[in-house]
């Protein structure tokens, strides 16, 4: 299995070429084109309750799709719905990456995706809802974000502060507290927006230099109200 | 090297990501080995010693264990979570370290004690929630209702009003429009602190009707001005109805009928879609009826409101009265305010109740208004 980021910046495109019989996991509705000898076949990661579990509390889509090339060695290309860069991680069996909702787009097939639940608190405040995609295992992790990714390196007991909602994935050896930044609980119920997240290392934080939900209200404001 | 790294090494001169390696539990200590860069290269060990090495939980969960000591090369940190490697190393660490070692256990299990305890409190809040709204407890709605702040009261209702306001012959001015006017002024005037401006808006309808939306959005239909012999009695309706929406009696009867869903929507932090489950869910803003206990709190303080925007009672009783007794023409109100004689006593009693209303009268004559809405004259009694 071979990756490659084309046009990198905020309009990538990726592409994996498999060997005949390999296979990869990607984000439904991530393919945009690939060899004729590539089979798709929507799975059910983590079973059905999984699944379901993961549609319902994290908004994910339903399915991840199997990109196999089952009739010989081929290509496919993907590419994220939302203007953002791509980073491509490797797995080694015993690093392992949370990832926020709308991270994912790709996996080699040997890594695990499980839907994690968080803590209480961190559930509610976070605004990320109740579970987070948890990638362990072996191979290529790609992940998208909205904007530029940026990474973060924390040495152990070195502590960063980052917008929840500019999160996209954090190595599992980092700990971390969601904190209050304003006051006033209401304004971020409905923005999603006044909580902080204080990082400890060791390990990675990728961010995104967009906020999606920040972007949403943005663009909210010149849609005219239908009269 | 064949075996898999079963750990994640930290150190200065390694990438933030941390190293795998691989760890071996042995008499003395551990041994570290790292994967060379490539294929064919040498593989690389470094051994510790348990006298150098403190231990503690970590990692996202505090379900790894952490082993940190300073080596020939600096500061290095273990990661561990092989089950494996876990227990070798409790069995083969010297007395020093079981202390720390039981404490980092403890730690683990008091996340995971911490977890549940968190998980079940939260559920057991959300079936008794759930309970209570499917139970109809009025506290819990209550509790609900003040929660959500006025502006997305006035955003359900506004998008409501226009979207109802579209369809319909909207009178823009006139004596009717500024009559309306006048009369929710002097009640509005009456709510000193009010986070709600009303707007009100004369629909050009033969129904007898007027309503407000959350968020002090108010329609007065010119068949329910027609149908009024003075302005006291339009006066009654729209205090009737401004007490509805001072008292978030539309919030009320949302949340009740949405229930579970507007819960678990609010909990999981998605507010936003509240208007969006509520069209799912065929909830009408228009035609939403109030409960009995509602009414009768807005004929109440409807009635009190009056009183002290000095605008005589007595029309609001008597227009309920007459509107209940005459079955002509599309009295649409009466479909979302069912009229009962208890109801007239009730709000009589209360007013008999109240010392002498000192009425004072409107700027506007209610048979130009009359006229303007087309009624003749001759029908002025
Ligand atoms: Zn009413």
């Amino acid at each position: 299995m071979k990756s490659e980021i084309l046009y990198p910046g905020a309009f990538p495109m990726v592409r994996i070429e498999l060997a005949e019989g390999e296979k990869i996991k990607a984000e439904s509705g991530a393919m945009v084109a690939c060899s004729p000898t590539i089979d798709i076949e929507s799975k059910m990661e983590g079973g059905f309750l999984g699944a379901l579990s993961r549609k319902f509390l994290t908004g994910e889509k339903f399915f991840f799709q199997t990109l196999r090339a089952s009739r010989g060695a081929g290509e496919v290309l993907l590419a994220s719905t939302v203007p953002g860069e791509v980073v491509i991680l490797e797995l080694d069996g015993v690093n392992e990456y949370m990832v926020q909702k709308d991270g994912f787009l790709a996996g080699a097939d040997g890594v695990t995706i499980d839907s994690q639940m968080q803590s209480m608190t961190r559930g509610l405040l976070g605004g990320e809802g109740f579970f987070l995609l948890k990638m362990s295992g072996k191979g290529m992790l790609v992940l998208n974000s909205f904007g530029a990714i940026h990474k973060i390196e924390l040495k152990p007991g070195q502590e960063y502060i980052v917008d929840n909602s500019h999160l996209v994935a954090w190595s599992s050896t980092t700990s971390y507290n969601i904190e209050k930044a304003t006051s006033g609980w209401v304004a971020s119920f409905t923005s999603g927006e006044g909580f902080v997240c204080r990082f400890r290392g060791p390990g990675l934080v990728f961010i995104q230099s967009r906020n999606p939900g920040g972007f949403g209200a943005w663009v909210r404001q010149f849609i005219p109200v239908s009269e | 090297m064949t075996i898999p790294p079963n750990a994640l090494c930290f150190g200065d001169e390694f990438p933030a990501s941390g190293i795998p390696c691989l760890v071996h539990v042995e008499g003395h200590g551990l041994t570290i080995t790292f994967p060379s860069d490539h294929d064919e290269g040498e593989s690389r060990s470094e051994s510790v010693s348990f006298s150098t090495v403190t231990v503690s939980a970590g990692g996202l969960d505090h379900d790894q264990l952490v082993l940190t000591w300073t080596g020939s090369t600096g500061p290095r940190t273990l990661y561990l979570k092989n089950p494996a490697v876990i227990r070798a190393f409790r069995q083969a660490a010297p007395e020093h370290l079981s202390r720390p070692l039981e404490q980092a256990a403890q730690q683990v299990r008091q996340v995971r004690q911490r977890h549940r305890t968190v998980w079940t409190v939260v559920g057991a809040t959300l079936v008794a929630l759930v309970l209570g709204l499917w139970f109809g407890s009025d506290v819990l709605v209550e509790l609900a209702v003040d929660r959500i702040p006025v502006e997305w009261e006035q955003k359900l209702g506004e998008s409501a009003y226009r979207e109802f306001l579209a369809g319909q012959d909207v009178t823009k001015d006139g004596p009717a429009v500024a009559a309306v006017k006048e009369m929710t002024q002097r009640l509005a005037g009456q709510v000193p602190n009010s986070p709600y401006r009303f707007e009100v808006t004369v629909v050009k309808s033969d129904v007898v009707n007027a309503f407000a939306l959350p968020g002090g959005y108010v329609v007065v239909f010119t068949g329910l001005m027609k149908k009024a012999d003075s302005p006291e009695e339009v006066a009654g309706v729209l205090a009737h109805e401004l007490n509805h929406v001072l008292q978030r009696h539309g919030l009320e009867r949302i949340i009740k009928q949405l229930g579970f869903v507007a819960v678990v929507s609010i909990v999981l932090g998605n507010p936003p879609g509240l208007g969006g489950v509520m069209k799912q869910l065929g909830i009408d803003l228009m035609t939403m009826k109030f409960g009995r206990a509602q009414e009768t709190e807005a004929d109440v303080t409807g009635l009190q409101l009056l009183y002290r925007a000095k605008i005589n009672p007595e029309g609001m009783i008597t227009f309920f009265q007459r509107l209940a007794e005459k079955d002509e023409g599309r009295v649409e109100w009466l479909s979302t305010h069912p009229m009962s004689s208890a109801r007239a006593d009730h709000l009589k009693a209360q007013l008999a109740a109240m010392p002498k209303p000192k009425a004072e009268p409107f700027t506007f004559e209610w048979a130009t208004v009359r006229a303007g809405l087309g009624v003749p004259s001759a029908a002025i009694p």
